[in-house]
């Protein structure tokens, strides 16, 4: 029967389990001081809704840690580290049941034994190939968004030698004691087979002797890279803390900022470290510089200052030289915006979420980045005059727009469309909130008209608030202009409760995503649907039929507010696939990876880092490479950028889906 | 240091001109509906310039503006800016002054306030434009004026003003009180933040009668005298374009050169 003796030729090896519980101890402590740091934050409620968490948290280790899905979008570095994380699940059980199987006195035997011995070698092997591509990928190809620091190589070092020291020992073991008797028991151990061939010819006494010396070298290397990790908070520390970071992942609506309590408010956003909350503060630790959200960010794409992997990392250096004993003083200590990340930098994000999509370990990046905005906005009245005027307009306008832009008044839209115009006192289900882009901006006047156009034709019940509309409150909240949100957010709640309104239509993402998910936390639950959804409703009904064949070969670009925000992608396909004659192509980032217009995040209306590309023209690029003639989106941000970064019209259009939609309804006549 | 701003609510100036109509009988233009009127863009500057003062002496800011009630927004607005108080004058009497009604109704109010150090004005109002309420009321304080002030400094009891001129500015010193009417050049207003907004929200704003500041009608009778509407209208803009010929880009540089030359 085939089997092996755990710790043979080992004296002492309980003195393994000393070390480690010393070790252990050491890093205990050590993690300790780091969760101090993270204290230092203000309270997150994170504990609530307790079995939920658990649920959602299995669900993502299987998804996202087990299977890989996030890390896999990049297919080089996805399976490096899924190879190297097996590898090292594979190699800890094994050691599992060795120590089980010695301390219980039952051991592996035959088959069972040899496929084990198979298996934990296999384990070895994984994490070999794993090493030699990360080694390949971060000292030879060096992609951009890789930083390499002396960490890095240390444990790439280190791990190669504990995964070749380990199968030197099995070899010598087997050399001494299995590979003459048993050869058919010592191939099932190829890693170690290698070098008990190699070290055959060696006198039992060498054998054994350079067997004790590799054990116990193997033994506390393996313990000592344990303590470095701890005393050095090496990256190492992800597999304990981004297991952390996710179970304590945002379960509610993406990046919802949290409401400002105005009459208690002590701090305004975030102008210092322990401003952030402890889940803030978690984030940077839990951060491995992986550079997955600077691959995808568009301000970076187009050579604006901010890297959401930068901000994370630069936000996690403030955190630590402020934790070291030197600058205790609060006259020199630095201050977070600036010495962390600058102001260029916080303005540059478009709040797309394509950097959370893409974190494996969910890091949420845009909320730090409007809590920074905030404290900039309201606590030291700082931020780019293209802010300022848009933030002033809001205020003193009930809209965004201003200038020569916005020639039209807010109700001119409605003219001559016999639409129910809500007045005072009057009670309806259905409301279409237009937006403010919607009502007043030339271009995406024509797609509101088309809208309630093909409402009508489907017989839906609606009516508007024409004049009487104003600003949602989006841009203001995501410039971190957090009270003029509040403002608008109780006087929209308050008209459409005095209307007895059960339904919102909404036309555009934005008002979509903030009257839907954040609105509840000021008193408004109502029913809000995309046009979109309810187009592919009526069609589904077929309250509308598309019958005109439209010959196109188009393409349709995700808004991130649709998509990553809310999780629709497929309506606005289906909407489009019906169409007769109609060919619909993807992008290579669509979907979840959609690449931003560029207009979020208040940026319909805050000027681009002068001297950049623009991020819409990188997106129409983008469209461009595909070979179609129109881009379909139904978002009028969207829209809008890309009307404006269309060179040629005649060869590429923007359309909204409505428009597409009405021009293949059937003609009446 | 209290300083004393007068704002004053005018239509959105952002509406295009072709949505306002005009009664050609009572010689009154009508702003289109739904479009709430905002503060005069210089009373606002003068808000920021009385602000920055107080942000560097401290001290108070007292608003004030004559309208109609809604006036209340506009001076929630200087309010949440960073005023301490403010006023509303309104009065059937005091409907359709000009500029010297104006500036007696305000001098009456301010004279009520008493107490002050600075009174601060817009340059013009941003509707009608006429620039001349902070040079009357300045006259009938008996205060010191400086007008298109783009920078004011105060040094105890010693006002440093820099005045923009049509090709740079000058620097006016003054002793205080003083009158001083401002100007855009002197950057942009600052966004309410916090707390503020929702104090301004909150806050009474006293609506004073021409009896409460002790305005005597007949002077304000009087004062509609000084000034008569003779007729209003919307300007019509003609355009006019050309084509300048020429056979080489350079005939045609020199031809455009002589157009203009004839033009100035």
């Amino acid at each position: 029967m085939a089997f092996r003796e755990v710790f043979w030729n080992i004296s002492y090896g309980y003195l393994v389990y000393v070390l480690a519980l010393i070790a252990l101890a050491i890093w205990l402590f050590s993690f300790y001081r780091r969760y101090q740091l993270w204290r230092q934050g203000r309270p997150d409620e994170r504990f609530r809704e307790i079995g939920e968490r658990i649920g959602v948290f299995i669900q993502t280790v299987i998804v996202d840690i087990f299977v890989h899905r996030k890390f896999l979008r990049q297919p080089f570095s996805g399976i490096m580290h899924l190879t190297i994380f097996w590898g090292f699940i594979i190699l800890l059980l094994a050691s599992a049941v060795d120590a089980i199987s010695y301390y219980s006195g039952y051991h592996l035997q035959g088959a069972p034994y040899l496929w084990f011995s198979l298996i934990s070698d296999l384990g070895g092997f994984l994490i070999l190939a794993g090493i030699l591509m990360a080694a390949f990928r971060r000292y030879l190809w060096k992609p951009k968004s890789l930083n390499s620091v002396l960490d890095d190589g240390i444990l790439l070092a280190s791990m190669t030698a504990i995964i070749i020291t380990g199968y030197m020992i099995e070899g010598l073991r087997q050399a001494a004691t299995e590979i003459r008797p048993h050869p058919d028991w010592a191939i099932w151990s190829p890693g170690g087979w290698v070098f008990a061939k190699l070290f055959i010819d060696l006198s039992e006494g060498a054998l054994r002797s350079w067997h004790k010396f590799l054990w116990w070298f193997h033994s506390v290397l393996t313990i000592g890279i344990i303590l470095y990790s701890g005393l050095a908070f090496s990256k190492l520390q992800h597999v304990i803390v981004s297991p952390l970071n996710i179970f304590f992942r945002s379960l509610g609506p993406l990046a919802a900022p949290s409401p400002i309590d105005i009459e208690k408010a002590e701090i305004m956003g975030v102008g210092e470290i322990k401003d952030f909350t402890w889940k803030q503060l978690l984030d940077l630790d839990a951060c491995t510089n992986c550079g997955r959200c600077e691959d995808v960010c568009p301000a970076w794409a187009t050579n604006k200052p901010l890297s959401p992997r930068k901000l994370v990392q630069d936000l996690k250096g403030h955190m630590l030289k402020l934790s070291s004993n030197s600058v205790h003083s609060p006259e020199i200590r630095p201050s977070l915006i600036g010495e962390g990340p600058t102001e260029a930098e916080i303005w540059a994000c478009t709040t797309c979420a394509a950097c959370q999509e893409a974190c494996p370990v969910y890091v949420e990046h845009i909320l730090k980045i409007i809590d920074l905005r905030r404290h900039l906005v309201l606590a030291q009245n700082k931020m780019p005059e293209s802010a300022q005027l848009m933030l002033r307009n809001m205020q003193m306008r009930g809209h965004p727009w201003a200038g020569a832009q916005s020639l039209r008044l807010r109700g001119d839209w409605t003219t001559n469309l016999d639409l129910k115009i809500l007045a005072e006192g009057d009670h309806i289900n259905t409301l279409l909130w237009v937006g403010c882009t919607g009502a007043l901006v030339d271009r995406n006047v024509e797609v509101t008209v088309s809208l309630t156009r093909v409402l009508k034709a489907a017989g839906v019940d609606f009516a508007v608030l024409g004049e009487g509309e104003t600003c949602c409150g989006d841009p203001a909240r995501r410039a971190g202009y957090e009270f003029q949100f509040q403002l608008m957010a109780e006087q929209n709640i308050e008209i459409f409760k005095s209307h007895h309104i059960q339904e919102i239509i909404t036309s555009c993402p934005h008002c979509y995503n903030i009257i839907k998910n954040e609105y509840p936390k000021y008193g408004g639950q109502f029913k809000v649907i995309h046009y979109s959804q309810l187009l592919w409703d009526l069609l589904k009904q077929e309250k509308l039929n598309l019958l005109n064949e439209i010959h196109s070969t188009l393409t349709y670009h995700d808004p991130c507010y649709l998509g990553r925000y809310n999780g629709l992608y497929s309506e606005s396909r289906e909407i489009l696939k019906m169409i007769p004659k109609v060919t619909l192509k993807e992008m290579k980032r669509s979907k979840e990876r959609s690449f931003c217009c560029g207009g979020g995040g208040g940026h319909m209306w805050i000027e681009e880092q002068p001297g950049t590309q623009k991020i819409s023209q990188k997106r129409i690029e983008e469209v461009m490479k595909i070979e179609v003639d129109t881009v379909v989106t139904s978002c009028p941000y969207c829209l809008q950028m890309f009307e404006e970064s269309i060179e040629n019209k005649d060869s590429l259009k923007a359309k909204d889906l409505v428009e597409m939609v009405e021009l293949s309804l059937k003609k009446s006549s | 240091m209290h300083t004393i701003v007068c704002v004053k609510q005018v239509p959105d100036p952002e509406i295009p001109p072709a949505k306002f109509k005009i009664d050609p009988v009572a010689k009154k233009v009508i702003p289109p509906p739904g479009v709430p009127p905002v503060i005069s863009v210089y009373d606002e500057r003068a808000v920021e310039a009385a602000c920055r003062l107080k942000d560097k002496h401290k001290g108070k800011i007292t608003v004030i503006s004559l309208g109609t009630e809604k006036a209340t927004d506009v001076v929630r607005h200087a309010i949440s800016m960073g005023a301490d108080d403010g006023y509303v004058l309104q009065d059937e009497a005091f409907e359709n002054l000009d500029s010297f009604g104006t500036a007696y109704v305000l001098g009456k109010a301010i004279q009520k306030i008493g107490g002050y150090d600075l009174i601060l004005c817009g340059r013009q109002a941003a509707d009608w434009g006429a620039g001349q309420v902070g040079s009357i009321l300045g006259e009938i304080l008996g205060l010191p004026v400086i007008t298109l002030a783009c920078d004011i400094q105060a040094e105890d009891k010693k006002l440093k003003v820099k005045r923009i001129l049509k090709d740079g500015f000058e620097v006016i010193e003054a002793p205080m009180p003083a009158l001083v009417t401002v100007s855009s050049e002197i950057g942009l207003p600052r966004l309410p933040a916090g707390m503020a907004l929702m104090l301004a929200r909150r806050k009474q704003i006293p609506i004073w009668k021409a009896k409460d500041i002790g305005a005597d009608l007949s002077e304000l009778d009087r004062s509609k005298a000084h000034t008569e509407i003779t007729e209003i209208f919307i300007p019509t803009r003609e355009m006019k374009c050309e084509m300048i010929s020429g056979a080489t880009p350079a005939e045609m540089a020199a031809n455009l050169v002589s157009k203009l030359a004839t033009m100035i």
